[in-house]
């Protein structure tokens, strides 16, 4: 049993492919759920199932893993394009650096789900979240919406990005409840636990497992030729190795933190560290940096990080473009953002099902949501005060 | 105040001192490198390093106008040189403004940029080798001299090269004249695949290649070629190679192998500059640093082995009168580079390298009355003469899609006419009119004059900007003795430090080729109906020739080369074939003062290989 304790509890402590990164997470079992919560001398048939025990369950979670991936992004691009230019680079550097890397999620969440035989669905109405709303597959715990860059908006980031609870001493009861009986996640983290676990089991189930070895279905990966700017590694996946370390890399650069972010003493910060989002949007809030000695229990103790909460358009909260339809100009402008965005949501689906260097298309579009969102934080709305925005709406 | 010993003293963090900086820390020595400008630009991580960078590209956005310098800061304490400024100095007059004291009887109308980075700030990016031929000039076409180095020799090291930049090209579309099948070795492939060649290249290749020309009775073919650029683009998977190692035992640098190559992101984070974008604005700055600059290397340098003082400006070496041997280099830190305060200070080594800039270089040496037996410091000073023709297309060619250029003619680098006039290279440049006449501002300004304002402007400039076309043929000069460098006590800087006094002209191999390249262009402008509107003016141009009655403007390339060349021998050369100068053994020399010859490639490719070259022997000598 100590041998398994170690691979749960233990682990190198950077992410492959990155030494600067930490591997903050904790590291995901590396044996099945079966032969892990194996108790001596109990049936097989008495083992606790985990929650995601079919191929089908596993194809629903992982579309579900690049839905919730997508929807974290138009929240924060709205807190960033409606910094006023040329003011908050800090800021504004953190929340872009959040925004690839969840970009990243996203693809790589579709690569795992390409690789067992799944097809992504993303140029789809329902695949664009209603703000505001719940994050898909949460515990519905707390609303997400599309809001200027404020503390209140940073303080939502921070619950989305907020680390799982540390494991439990090791109980196979407890960690059964934690791990396999849980109806909506409360963290991200968890979420992708529980599809790991799904996918280890399913794998182990299924004669021959579940990674297809075909090179049709190779080619769907999306690769470091067709994606790239995110900072972390993008993954191609053609095994269940791969499928870990995708996880790893989504998990370890989102939350990060293998304890809770208020009782750590680790020392995990420095400059040369890539810290996880949870700590980078804190950094915002506390409007100070982490300082090479500082644990999560300290928190930032670093230089001052000048934010200015001020220079930012005081654009309204979860527009529609409904909310234009007085401002004829204005309407236009917003559609012509949404046709954008469904035109850029329709390129990433190419290149999720075999066309990859379809991203490369996607540059351009990247740049123009980017002018256009400026452009409508710079329209006032009417007489309210306030300025329009960028609704991001399905709009074919 | 005794001062610390370190294994190398390094003038300049440019492209050649950053490398050598690099490759030696890396293999354990202790590097002190003294750069002139200010402490910020030398910034390498984070945010300092995104600030820094983000005032750059402020400056260039406020300047009125966007010459290659415009970003960056000019120092009272060690200035640039200004490409506005380069009025020639008059006979018993005040000298006109601007750090070049300018002799003629031809203002030399090329800079450098003087800070962290060096020129590679501002470089445009393009990495082209120099062919077998440009190093044996006298042998195969007696003009000019032959290089003590062969291409061979050079080979491994411009493949360092290629690595350390960061090169995307595709290997399979650089056919040269006069290269044989061994010019890259088998299977070779660059680091990243090449960058797409602009929509313009296109619609102007169509018609260009395999054009026939003729020129001076003979007919060629031309061919339109991607050109291989030192910017990010998609990393090849055939690539190997990962860093450059020192191999201890073999006394060699080489490639070290890894699973596959990752480009060099911004200096500031991993999120930006992966890619080239196609901002357009590479010269003078790439906004979003997906464009090779000698910082980056610098980054990877060992930190725990390297110094960079800052505000550091070398005045003069110090030679032991006895054995020769350089005992120190002599430099002045100023405090505000707007005032003339500073502390006298000096640097102590093993080993010295100069890596300033050609221009610089020279000047220090002659300061010092350093390594000039052979008389040649600051002589053959040369640089790439830009003829540019420019015209309206019948089509719309779109030009400011992608980098300033993605592809060049070379049908005339190489070849039997270089032994009645020199080579040149054509690159299709992407940046309409903006260089002979600034364009789009002019076009704007002549619209207003005009009585357009609103929509009828903006469809004006439409219609106008994207059918211009530039042309441009960069002439390989000659070295010669009288195109110098030299220093005068009359004319010194805020510091007390000497201004180059530059002598410069053009003869008639070079003039002979202008004539050659004109009428290529009126075919090249024919084929493609373009309607030609270059107008060589003898009152406002600068560098207005006149060859066989015909008038042709020529421009600087920012290619300065040759002010210390290197040779077979101490009578005839500054530094020997291992860069090292004849007079001085722990003395060497970087950067493209020790080009003997110019060729047709841009030159920083071909410094950089020089600069492994010389971090080489320096390990060797250590």
């Amino acid at each position: 049993m100590s041998d398994l304790l170690n691979k749960i509890y233990t682990g190198s402590t950077t992410q492959p492919g990155n030494p600067k990164r930490q591997k903050l997470i904790k590291p995901l079992p590396a044996v099945s759920p079966a032969r892990l919560f194996a108790v001596e001398g109990a049936e097989k048939a008495q083992l606790p199932q985990p929650l995601i025990k079919t191929l089908d369950d596993l194809k629903r979670n992982l579309q579900t893993a690049v839905e919730l991936e997508h929807s974290t992004i138009p929240p924060y691009l709205c807190a960033l394009y409606s910094i006023k230019e040329g003011t908050n680079t800090v800021a504004s550097t953190i929340i872009r650096s959040v925004v690839v890397e969840e970009m990243l999620h996203m693809i790589l969440a579709a690569n795992i789900l390409n690789a067992i035989g799944g097809k992504p669905v993303i140029n789809q109405k329902e695949f664009v979240p209603t703000y505001p709303g719940y994050l898909p597959g949460s515990d519905k715990s707390f609303i997400v919406g599309l809001e200027k860059f404020s503390k209140e908006s940073i303080d939502v980031f921070l619950k989305i990005e907020k680390p799982s609870p540390p494991l439990p001493k090791f109980d196979p009861e407890q960690a059964a409840d934690l791990l396999f009986e849980d109806p909506g996640f409360q963290t991200i983290g968890q979420f992708y636990q529980a599809i790991m676990l799904g996918i280890e089991y399913v794998n182990e189930n299924t004669p021959g497992g579940i990674f297809i070895d075909d090179p049709e279905v190779h080619k769907r990966q999306v690769t470091q030729e067709h994606y790239y700017g995110s900072g972390g590694m993008i993954v191609p996946v053609y095994s269940i190795e791969n499928a870990r370390e995708a996880i790893e890399e989504i998990v370890g650069q989102g939350e990060g933190i293998d304890d809770t972010i208020d009782d750590s003493d680790a020392k995990l910060f420095g400059q040369t560290t890539e810290y996880a989002h949870y700590f980078r949007f804190n950094e915002l809030l506390m409007e100070r940096m982490y300082a090479e000695d500082d644990t999560p229990k300290s928190g930032p103790t670093g230089d001052p990080i000048v934010v200015d909460w001020i220079a930012v358009h005081n654009m309204k909260a979860n527009p529609k473009v409904e909310d234009y339809k007085d401002q004829p100009d204005l309407l236009t402008k917003a559609k012509e953002f949404n046709q954008s965005y469904t035109q850029l949501l329709d390129q990433i689906h190419k290149a999720c099902n075999g066309e990859p260097e379809q991203l490369m298309k996607g540059i351009a579009l990247m740049y123009k949501l980017k002018y256009l969102a400026t452009e409508l934080m710079n329209i006032p709305l009417g007489d309210s005060g306030m300025m329009a925005g960028p609704t991001f709406e399905y709009e074919p | 105040m005794e001062s610390k010993h370190y294994d190398v003293v390094i003038v300049g963090s440019g492209i050649s001192g950053s490398v050598i900086a690099k490759t030696l820390t890396n293999a354990g020595k202790k590097v002190l490198i003294l750069e002139a400008g200010l402490q910020a630009g030398i910034a390498l991580e984070g945010e300092a390093a995104y600030n820094v960078y983000q005032d750059y590209i402020r400056t260039f956005y406020n300047a009125p106008a966007k010459v290659p310098n415009s970003p960056y800061p000019d120092l009272k304490d060690a200035p640039s040189i200004d490409v506005l400024q380069i009025q020639k100095l008059q006979p018993g007059q005040v000298p006109p403004p601007g750090y070049l004291v300018q002799k003629g009887p031809l203002p030399f109308a090329s800079d450098c940029m003087r800070g962290p980075g060096g020129t590679t700030m501002h470089w445009l990016g393009t990495t082209l080798r120099m062919l077998p031929n440009d190093f044996r000039m006298k042998s195969v076409y007696d003009q000019n001299v032959d290089w003590p180095i062969s291409y061979e020799h050079l080979k491994p090291f411009y493949e360092m090269a290629e690595l350390e930049i960061g090169v995307s090209g595709n290997v399979q579309d650089q056919h040269y004249p006069g290269i044989g099948p061994d010019f890259f070795g088998e299977d070779y492939v660059y680091p990243m695949r090449k960058i797409p060649q602009s929509y313009m290249d296109g619609l102007i290749s169509k018609k260009t290649d395999r054009l026939k020309v003729t020129v001076n009775d003979k007919t060629y073919q031309l061919s339109c070629i991607s050109t291989p650029q030192g910017r990010n683009s998609v990393p090849n998977t055939r690539y190997a190679y990962s860093k450059i190692i020192w191999d201890k035992t073999k006394k060699k640098l080489r490639l070290a192998k890894a699973d596959q190559y990752n480009n060099i992101p911004s200096l500031w984070d991993n999120y930006t500059g992966e890619r080239c974008e196609g901002n357009a604005s590479c010269v003078p700055i790439c906004p979003v640093q997906a464009k090779y600059n000698a910082l980056k290397t610098l980054k990877k340098a060992n930190k725990e082995n390297l110094e960079v003082s800052t505000r550091s400006v070398v005045s003069r070496i110090i030679i032991d009168k006895k054995n020769k041997r350089v005992e120190g280099i002599e430099y002045k830190r100023y405090e505000n580079p707007g005032e003339p305060e500073h502390t006298n200070l000096t640097a102590k080594g093993t080993i010295y390298v100069l890596a300033a800039s050609a221009i610089e270089n020279a000047k220090i040496l002659l300061a010092s009355d350093a390594a000039n037996t052979s008389d040649q410091v600051g002589r053959n000073l040369m640089d790439h003469l830009v003829m540019l023709t420019w015209g309206l297309s019948k089509e719309k060619v779109y030009p400011y899609r992608g980098p300033g250029s993605t592809t060049n003619i070379p049908t005339f680098r190489d070849g039997e006419f270089r032994k009645e006039h020199a080579a040149w290279i054509s690159p299709i440049d992407n940046w309409g009119w903006s260089w002979p006449v600034f364009s789009p501002g002019s076009d704007v300004s002549a619209a207003i004059a005009n009585g357009l304002f609103g929509k009828a402007l903006r469809d004006h400039i439409n219609e106008v900007v994207t059918r211009q076309v530039l042309l441009h043929f960069e002439v390989e000069q000659s070295p010669e003795p009288e195109n110098r460098v030299t220093i005068d006590p009359a004319y010194k800087d805020a510091l007390g430090n000497y201004k180059p006094v530059i002598h410069y002209s053009v003869s008639d191999y070079m003039l002979k080729s202008f004539e050659a390249a004109k009428i290529v262009s009126d075919q090249i402008f024919e084929a493609n109906d373009i309607e030609d509107h270059t107008v060589y003016n003898p009152v406002t141009d600068p560098d207005y020739v006149v060859y066989k009655g015909q008038g042709y403007t020529f421009r600087g390339a920012g290619h300065i080369v040759g002010t210390h060349r290197m040779g077979f021998t101490k009578d005839d050369s500054v530094v020997d074939k291992d860069q090292r100068c004849w007079d001085h053994d722990n003395l060497f020399l970087a950067g493209c003062g020790n080009m003997p010859t110019l060729g047709t490639s841009n030159p920083t490719l071909t410094m950089t290989a020089l600069a492994f070259n010389v971090a080489e022997n320096i390990l060797k000598q250590l």
